[in-house]
């Protein structure tokens, strides 16, 4: 009886075991949920030939891990299966730029293991796959990746568009510079400058919207606020069917800056006037005048109301390492040994009252602690 | 009526009972080529892909030395304001679909002789000028046919087209599926020109199972159905799309062949030719018995 | 009965009456724009394109003129095969109608073809397409042409055995050519009714696999016309359309040649038609309520009221004529019903093929061109004049000798017309 218990024990229980341990070596690469045949192309697949596909298969298609933008390469020469035409020059910076308002790389790239992005050309080849119907040759992998968004917003198919012919009498005149890759794909798109909504919010039907205020001066990347937008609404000017978005939709680009709360900050009566920092209760002076927003206001999205005291970005500011003369006056030999405090009381840098120091009838010679060296 | 004549006129009608059952018995011997269809050519037009660039409608047109249209010429977009057909000049025509009104949905679709299963056209021609055999394409020789244009009126994707300014050798126009080209293991012209793919060649077996797969993969992308797969009896040239067919210019169409109703009628008229000999036997038995019966008549008259 | 006084004989008239010369001149401005159509083709003689392959040279001059035609195998049918003798008058003028009519579908039809010089093609067996309806059409009318032809020859016999007088040289064969007329008219005297039979039984095929040419396209016809019994209401049709024509062409001609109609043969005859037609037109109907085509007659397009034109004023309104006896005596009613019944047949055959064909994608419509027109017009008037010129040389209408003098005077043959 014992030994049958041991004999049973046998046979049961170390398939078990064995079965457990490799269990869980299985399960720290796999999730329990995934097919075996989603990855391996073979049935029994073991350490030394594990047999992974190569390519997306239709259950690893979307298989993407995120890359950095600044990884991506400038432009690729795509030459791999030249016939009729010139290779084609591919501006792949700028689409990975605008790929940031969309779905990033993989946009495009619809298999992107972690360590690296395979080129197209890797899995799809120059003739295409008698075996795997569902996979295009090279030529329509490319043609499909590009024309899909291309013929969307540009109405326009023509192959000249992307390619240079080869054949010398090809019939028609290329329309494309081979140096100007963003001339060719690329027609300048018009920014707007200033956009006007006739909303039906009553209390403030109108909505003015500097887009270059937004761009120019207070220097916003395009993904700042576009976020998922589809390629027509940029390029596709022309028809403004594409332009058309939900209110939604509209708002949530301005909330990501501007508090949903405040209406009256978007909506009025009438057109609001543009952007001028003495609205703020600060105007600027020349110097102030010439900087770059960012560089008072260095937050990526929010700009936030600054301490408009002097102190609370020059705080360093003191006697020894002031320049007075920046200010166009250039102080005499009497006050240049003075503190700061001495003439600008309780950080107030104005012009200075100059009764702390002297009495009313006493005549300086020019009244002025020193000489102007600029005309204000 | 005398007994003769009664007798007469009951063999008369066991003759015709007989010659309507027995044709449905014995097999008639004119059957059409018969093939197995998975392993005829086809092509799957995914219309959810096709850009219309119309570079079909251009190799199509150098392939079979259609015209000497310049490329320019089928560069030109405008062509998709109207609604085209195949003539003598484009085999094939892309259209936008019918209802792209608006850009966003703007998709667009091919045109072509359909090389069906089960052709009208073959099943029409009076002289046999249109033959469905190798590769399942429907071929025409212009050397056998006499013009009647039955194969227009036949179609019923309304693809044949006629040379009507030809005095002396009109011809019918249609697609040829690229005959030379595929019986030398390459693609057609226009799948072979296609930039983005849209027109796979294959086996139409092999292409079905694809074309659900597709499907399968993507559902919303695709209206559930494989245009070709079972119309009229099946397509070599099949549809995907994510609308109805009917905007592709692709009509609604059964299951049934559309030749077999006019084939047996035509069989059951005319199987072994006994329904024809049948009726005249039958008229002659009864002019026949008729003769007999006013001879009777007349001699008795005389006698009395 | 006044059969035996009744042999048909050339009719002595004068050809070139005024109808005659109007009828010669639009056969030549026909035969005009035949050749036209010859030399420069089909685009720019007719206005047929790609999605309306088929025009009124088919609708009209072959379907039509076949239908139209059916006198001869209907009359034949019931003269000769139901030995009703008291239509024996009937049969010649029917028979010459059929052998002209299937000769003018056939150069009809040649001016349609675009290869007509092919048109010999289907009699290769090599090219035998069995599957064709239109292939048994094609070798059906063939046939059946050759069998009227075979049918009408005795005529010709007749008016030459016995006074063959040949030119010149070629007199010396004139007892060798009587003698061969004689063997021949002797043979055919005997296999005539294998030919008579053989004509109806040709008839009853291709009359009805004419309706079977339009079943192949059923995603293009209209519901108010697409039926797979089309080929059983396109024999129907046209058998009852044989008599009315019978009437039709025999009141014409009398009126023509100045002869007393054949009143009570012909209302006699006409005692068929009506119920020919009601059998005609509750099938037709029967099949529009099995099929649930009804629905379309509510709708006004070209295609509800062309159906109504051919029902109301092709079948109904001729149908309740000739149930009435007092109707069917009277010359006018006859040949107004006789006219209704051709004209509801012309229709009907219009209506499948062009006006019912109706397919889904097209950009084009068809209206027949004026090569077209007259060229049928010039078809139908050449018909008339070669009927015209047998009649009056060969033994085709039977006059009652005794009275044919009588008849000749020319206003009492009107007045009986009219009344």
């Amino acid at each position: 009886m014992r030994q049958f218990i041991r004999y049973f024990f046998c046979v049961l229980m170390v398939p078990l075991l064995v079965s457990m341990v490799f269990g869980t070596a299985y399960a720290q690469n796999h999730n329990s949920d995934l097919e075996c045949k989603r990855c391996h192309s073979c049935d029994n697949p073991t350490e030394d030939s594990p047999c992974i596909h190569v390519c997306p298969t239709k259950a690893s298609k979307h298989f993407t891990s995120e890359h950095l933008l600044s990884e991506a390469p400038d432009t690729i020469v795509l030459d791999h299966i030249m016939k009729q035409f010139e290779p084609v020059r591919f501006d792949h910076k700028s689409h990975a730029k605008m790929s940031q308002m969309n779905s990033s790389c993989k946009t495009c790239h619809h298999y992107s293991p972690k360590d690296r992005i395979p080129p197209c050309h890797e899995c799809h080849g120059a003739e295409d796959n008698p075996n795997n119907l569902r996979q295009p040759s090279l030529k329509g992998a490319y043609h499909r990746q590009c024309m899909s968004c291309h013929r969307e917003w540009s109405h326009d198919t023509k192959c000249v568009v992307c390619h240079l012919s080869c054949e010398e009498d090809a019939g028609f005149v290329s329309e494309a510079d081979s140096t100007d890759i963003v001339g060719i794909s690329h027609p300048v798109i018009a920014v707007p400058t200033v956009k006007i909504y006739h909303t039906p919010y009553k209390p403030g039907p109108v909505v003015t919207f500097y887009h270059d205020e937004h761009v120019d001066l207070f220097g916003f990347e395009c993904v700042d606020c576009h976020i998922d937008e589809n390629c027509g609404y940029c390029h596709d000017l022309s028809h403004p069917d594409n332009l058309v978005k939900t209110e939604e939709e509209k708002h949530a680009m301005c909330i990501n800056c501007h508090q949903i709360n405040n209406c009256g900050h978007c909506h009025d009566h009438k057109r609001k006037p543009a952007f001028t920092h003495a609205s703020t209760g600060f105007p600027l002076n020349r110097y102030h005048n010439q900087l770059e927003c960012r560089s008072c206001h260095p937050t990526r999205k929010k700009i936030g109301k600054l301490d408009s005291h002097c102190n609370s970005c020059h705080g360093g500011w003191n006697q020894q390492n002031f320049r007075h003369s920046i200010t166009g006056l250039m102080l005499d030999e009497n006050h240049i040994e003075w503190d700061c405090v001495d003439c600008h009381p309780g950080n107030a840098y104005d012009k200075p009252d100059c009764s702390g120091c002297h009495d009313d009838d006493i005549s300086m010679e020019n009244g002025l602690p020193g000489e102007y060296i600029i005309r204000q | 009526m005398n007994k003769d004549r009664r007798k007469f006129l009951k063999m008369a009608t066991a003759t015709v009972a007989a010659a309507t059952i027995l044709p449905s018995v014995s097999e008639a011997s004119l059957e059409h080529c018969e093939e197995d269809f998975d392993n005829a050519f086809g092509v799957l037009v995914d219309t959810t892909v096709c850009i219309g660039c119309r570079n079909c409608e251009l190799a199509c047109d150098r392939q079979n030395e259609l015209t000497d249209h310049p490329k320019s010429y089928f560069m030109d977009n405008t062509v998709f304001d109207s609604r085209r057909r195949p003539s003598v000049e484009s085999y094939t025509v892309v259209n936008s679909s019918f209802d792209s009104s608006s850009t966003d949905n703007k998709s667009f679709g091919k045109i072509q002789c359909m090389h069906c299963n089960h052709p009208a056209c073959v099943s029409a021609c009076i002289v046999g000028a249109l033959t469905k055999c190798k590769h399942g394409v429907v071929s025409y020789d212009a050397w056998k046919c006499i013009g009647c244009r039955y194969c227009m009126v036949a179609c019923p994707f309304q693809i044949p087209a006629y040379e009507y300014k030809e005095a002396l050798k009109p011809r019918v126009m249609k697609c040829t599926f690229c005959y030379d080209l595929i019986h030398n293991d390459k693609k057609p012209a226009c799948v072979e020109s296609c930039p983005v793919e849209a027109l796979t060649f294959g086996k139409r077996g092999d292409l079905i199972k694809h074309a659900h797969v597709k499907i399968e993969a993507a559902p919303n992308n695709y209206y559930d159905h494989v245009f070709g797969e079972n119309e009229i009896g099946g397509t070599s040239w099949m549809y995907l799309a994510n609308k109805d067919f009917i905007n592709y210019d692709l009509p609604k169409l059964e299951e049934e062949k559309i030749p077999s109703l006019t084939e047996s009628i035509q069989h059951g008229i005319f199987k072994s030719f006994l329904p024809p000999l049948a009726l005249y036997g039958f008229l002659g038995l009864v002019m026949h018995s008729i003769r007999q019966d006013k001879k009777k008549e007349e001699e008795n008259d005389e006698q009395s | 009965m006044t059969n035996s006084h009744e042999v048909p004989t050339p009719i002595n008239v004068k050809y070139f009456s005024k109808g005659a010369i109007v009828l010669s001149f639009l056969t030549l401005i026909g035969l005009c724009g035949y050749i036209y159509r010859l030399i420069v083709g089909l685009d720019a003689s007719t206005n047929l394109n790609n999605q309306f392959p088929w025009g009124i040279w088919i609708a009209i001059d072959v379907a039509s003129g076949v239908a139209l035609a059916a006198g001869g195998f209907t009359t034949a049918l019931l003269a000769d095969v139901f030995h009703k003798d008291k239509y024996h008058s009937l049969t010649r003028p029917a028979l010459l109608t059929a052998m002209l009519g299937y000769t003018f579908v056939v150069v009809g039809l040649l001016a349609d073809l675009g290869r007509y010089y092919n048109v010999w093609h289907p009699m290769i067996p090599s090219m035998w397409q069995g599957n064709s309806v239109l292939f048994e059409v094609g070798l059906c009318v063939m046939i059946y042409l050759n069998v009227l032809y075979c049918e009408f020859l005795p005529i010709l016999i007749e008016k030459f055995m016995g006074h063959v007088n040949l030119p010149g040289i070629l007199s010396r064969y004139n007892s060798l050519v009587e003698s061969l007329l004689r063997i021949s008219n002797r043979t055919l005297y005997r296999v005539l009714s294998l030919f008579i039979i053989a004509g109806v039984v040709l008839s009853c095929l291709h009359q009805s696999s004419l309706g079977t040419l339009m079943v192949i396209a059923p995603y293009k016809m209209h519901p108010l016309w697409y039926t797979p019994i089309l080929p059983l209401l396109f024999l129907l049709s046209a058998i009852s359309v044989g008599f009315p024509m019978v009437i039709f062409e025999s009141i014409l001609s009398a009126w023509s040649f100045k002869l007393k109609p054949e009143t009570k043969t012909l209302a006699s005859i006409a005692k068929y038609t009506p119920f020919l037609l009601f059998c005609y037109l509750s099938i037709k109907l029967g099949d529009l309520a099995i099929r649930n085509a009804f629905g379309y007659l509510t709708e006004i397009n070209i295609q509800s009221v062309a159906f109504v034109l051919e029902i109301g004023i092709g079948v109904i309104l001729p149908m309740v004529l000739l149930f009435q006896k007092s109707k069917r005596h009277s010359i006018k009613y006859l040949f107004i019903s006789a006219c209704c019944i051709i004209f509801g047949i012309l229709v009907n055959r219009i209506n499948v093929f062009l006006i019912a064909y109706t397919p889904p994608f097209s950009n084009d419509f068809y209206f027949p061109s004026l090569i077209e027109v007259i060229v049928t017009v010039g078809l139908i008037s050449g018909l008339i004049l070669i009927y015209r010129f047998m009649v009056i040389h060969l033994p085709v209408i039977s006059v009652q000798r005794v009275k044919f003098n009588i008849v000749t005077d020319t206003p009492k043959s009107k007045a009986t017309i009219k009344g």
